[in-house]
């Protein structure tokens, strides 16, 4: 995929009318990018397995990698692997994720790491320089933490970052070229 | 203390006998002897809150039992908690009269304490938002409180029971059962005789005496679905959350409760041999600097080594070390064999050589702790702790001194090279800038049994020439001595045999 032509590349993005997806990220493969997603500078995503849908509202910051990654001892998979990611999730600079499936409002703290094995639902904090590399599915409002990834249930929800939100969609536009969206809105405007 | 050179190569042997680097190490200027923190006296300074920097008065810290009454630790992770300021949570109204109240009131304003490592917030442990920004948060009561304070209230009337036994015993009273004695009988005898207890227990009584403990052999059954149900970790609190807190010990997660924080002291220390500081930082807890810091690193040659050949049994490696003279004066070095005696030596005005001993140190003034002696710590000397250290090489020192100036932190930036001020000896003083010399030395490791896949280690003496210059805040002339400090060098492992 990496020695694809531009022009190939570009017709496999699909950015939905108002994304702010910066020029500067390293986009990859087959992307799905959903409305009122940020994507910041030098951030990269890689479908290289298969591609990559990305819901609303996410935030993914400098340096965090999103990766559809083909599983180790397979070169070529008939089959090619979805990643679906949902809304509002917050990735942190240089976090990593690999995991087939995110829910909605999970945040990737700076450098956590997770694995294609597993799954995140809802409003999971994945804390920073933390890791999952077991397959599991990580079950809804999870915080791991610190140092030892301990575990705790939150009671109730990180808030989506909306205000965060906003203020990028407002000042990233003015400080960096944008990529164009070429897919209608077709979501209902309530979310 | 982080340090450059972080793995401990190079060791100094403090008069205590114990092995450090150098960053480790002070200098007593007043009785010239390197200390350690195992051998100096601690003191507590002050007490500050480590978050708020709130400085409070020794008396205060202990009423509060060392605890910031503003600070909260996470009962989680133990970090710090943050306030944190939200709109209050928007019920849905259960009924019209609710509703009403709900459209008057305003959005207020509320705080929660929030962690922001774990995200654990108060609203997790059902503690209720506060309108304040600070304080007003419920303490939670020791469960055992009650208890403790009786104790306590009892051992306060058993310490001032003996304080007025001990002020009596300074003024003696005519003892009653004295009359007897001229009979024979001891007082013990006496009471025995008479079917009182032997000795008199009356100044306590047994109203103020709380109940002993009662050992309980019954415990309450286990739940039953000990075995049976499954077990949820992330809702279980970890030993260490249980032990932070060692009064409630809460075994649930939602049963957490903040915590206040801990104080920290500034501590300073003192010589244990002359009670002269060596260590005092300023009492402000935002100040990071000391009023008295006499680091060995500021008074002590230093010394790193700089390569080292590959070692061989029976083959002589070079090796190459740097030494730097950290003070204002030029000093003269000399390396010797490692069975020299450190007794530090003083040239007398007559021009002879003689043992510095306490009496012949110039020192300030003789007792420098200005604590009443009852409450100071009383230093404890001990006799220095055997090193050891086995020596696995020879090593040959050069004989002759060598001369290092006086630190100039201008020179660093002076291009020209000075060396030709001094006539070194070209095999031994390999480099020569401002107060740093490398020299090369030889190193011959020997064949040890015993030590075997251990790192090398050599030792030898480091004789310094040192100016005493306390003596010129008394216009004197400042006194020249010779110090002597033990080395050990760990070089590496051995690569093989010649």
């Amino acid at each position: 995929m990496s020695i694809s032509a531009p022009v190939n590349r570009r017709s496999n993005l699909k950015i939905a009318a108002g994304a702010v997806v910066c020029e500067e990220s390293i986009l990859k493969g087959d992307i799905t990018i959903g409305a009122r997603t940020v994507i910041h500078p030098k951030a990269s995503i890689v479908a290289e397995a298969g591609p990559i849908i990305i819901g609303e509202g996410n935030i993914i910051e400098e340096m965090a990698t999103i990766v559809n990654r083909l599983p180790p001892n397979i070169v070529d998979s008939a089959t090619p692997a979805l990643q679906i990611i949902g809304n509002y999730n917050v990735f942190e600079a240089d976090c990593t994720c690999e995991a087939s499936k995110v829910g909605d409002n999970n945040i990737l703290e700076n450098k956590a790491f997770v694995t294609r094995d597993v799954e995140l639902t809802n409003g999971c904090v994945i804390g920073a320089a933390c890791s999952l590399i077991e397959p599991e599915i990580v079950p809804e409002n999870t915080i791991v933490f610190g140092s030892q990834c301990h575990r705790r249930e939150m009671n109730d929800k990180p808030y989506p970052q909306i205000g965060q939100l906003e203020y990028l969609m407002r000042v990233l536009p003015s400080y960096h070229h944008l990529r164009k969206a070429n897919i209608k809105v077709k979501s209902d405007p309530a979310t | 203390m982080a340090y450059l050179f972080q793995p401990d190569y190079v060791r100094y042997v403090c008069s205590c006998g114990s092995l450090k680097p150098i960053s480790k190490m002070y200098f007593c200027r007043h009785c010239l002897k390197i200390r350690c923190g195992y051998c100096v006296c601690h003191e507590a300074d002050s007490h500050y809150c480590p978050n708020c920097m709130e400085n409070l008065p020794s008396a205060e810290v202990r009423l509060k039992k060392n605890k910031c009454s503003n600070c909260f630790d996470c009962p989680c992770c133990f970090q710090t908690l943050c306030t944190r300021a939200g709109q209050a949570p928007l019920r849905p109204p259960a009924s019209s009269a609710d509703a009403k109240q709900d459209v008057k009131a305003t959005p207020k304003k509320v705080y929660y304490l929030s962690c922001s490592l774990c995200r654990w917030t108060s609203r997790d442990a059902g503690i209720p938002d506060q309108y304040v920004a600070t304080g007003g948060w419920p303490e939670q009561e020791n469960p055992n409180s009650t208890r403790i304070s009786t104790l306590i209230d009892f051992h306060k009337v058993l310490a001032s029971k003996e304080k007025q036994e001990q002020q009596r015993k300074k003024f003696p009273t005519k003892r009653t059962f004295l009359q007897y004695e001229k009979f024979g009988l001891t007082s013990a005898m006496v009471r025995k005789r008479a079917g009182k207890p032997l000795e008199p227990k009356s100044l306590i009584q047994h109203s103020d005496q709380p109940a002993p403990a009662v050992a309980n052999e019954e415990v309450d059954d286990l739940p039953a679905g000990i075995f049976t149900e499954a077990v949820d970790i992330t809702k279980i609190t970890t030993l260490e959350q249980r032990l932070q807190h060692p009064d409630v010990q809460a075994e649930k997660i939602n049963e957490l409760r903040p915590q206040h924080k801990q104080f920290l002291v500034k501590r300073s220390q003192r010589c244990r041999g002359c009670e002269h500081n060596v260590s005092k930082p300023e009492y402000s807890p935002q100040s990071i600097k000391f009023k008295i810091q006499l680091a060995a690193f500021y008074h002590v040659p230093e010394i790193r080594i700089v390569t080292c050949e590959p070692l061989r049994v029976g083959v002589a490696s070079e090796l190459l070390l740097k030494i730097c003279n950290p003070t204002q004066h030029q000093t003269q070095i000399s390396l010797l064999p490692l069975d020299t005696p450190t007794t530090p030596t003083t040239v007398t005005a007559s021009g002879e050589e003689q043992e510095l001993k306490r009496e012949n140190i110039q020192m300030g003034s003789e007792s420098p702790n200005l604590l009443p002696l009852a409450v100071r710590q009383i230093s404890v000397t001990e006799d220095p702790k055997p090193i050891t250290v086995v020596s696995g090489a020879e090593i040959a020192l050069p004989e002759c001194p060598l001369f290092l100036p006086p630190r100039d932190d201008a020179a660093e930036y002076d291009e020209t090279n000075d060396a030709s001020h001094f006539q070194d000896d070209k095999k031994v003083v390999v480099w020569r800038k401002g107060n740093k010399i490398v020299v090369r030395l030889h190193v011959t490791p020997f064949a040890n049994e015993q030590n075997k896949g251990e790192p090398v280690i050599v030792g030898f003496v480091l004789r310094h020439g040192y100016v005493n210059t306390l003596a010129t805040l008394e216009h004197k002339a400042p006194q020249k001595s010779e110090l002597n400090v033990q080395l050990f060098l760990t070089l590496g492992n051995l690569v093989g045999t010649a």
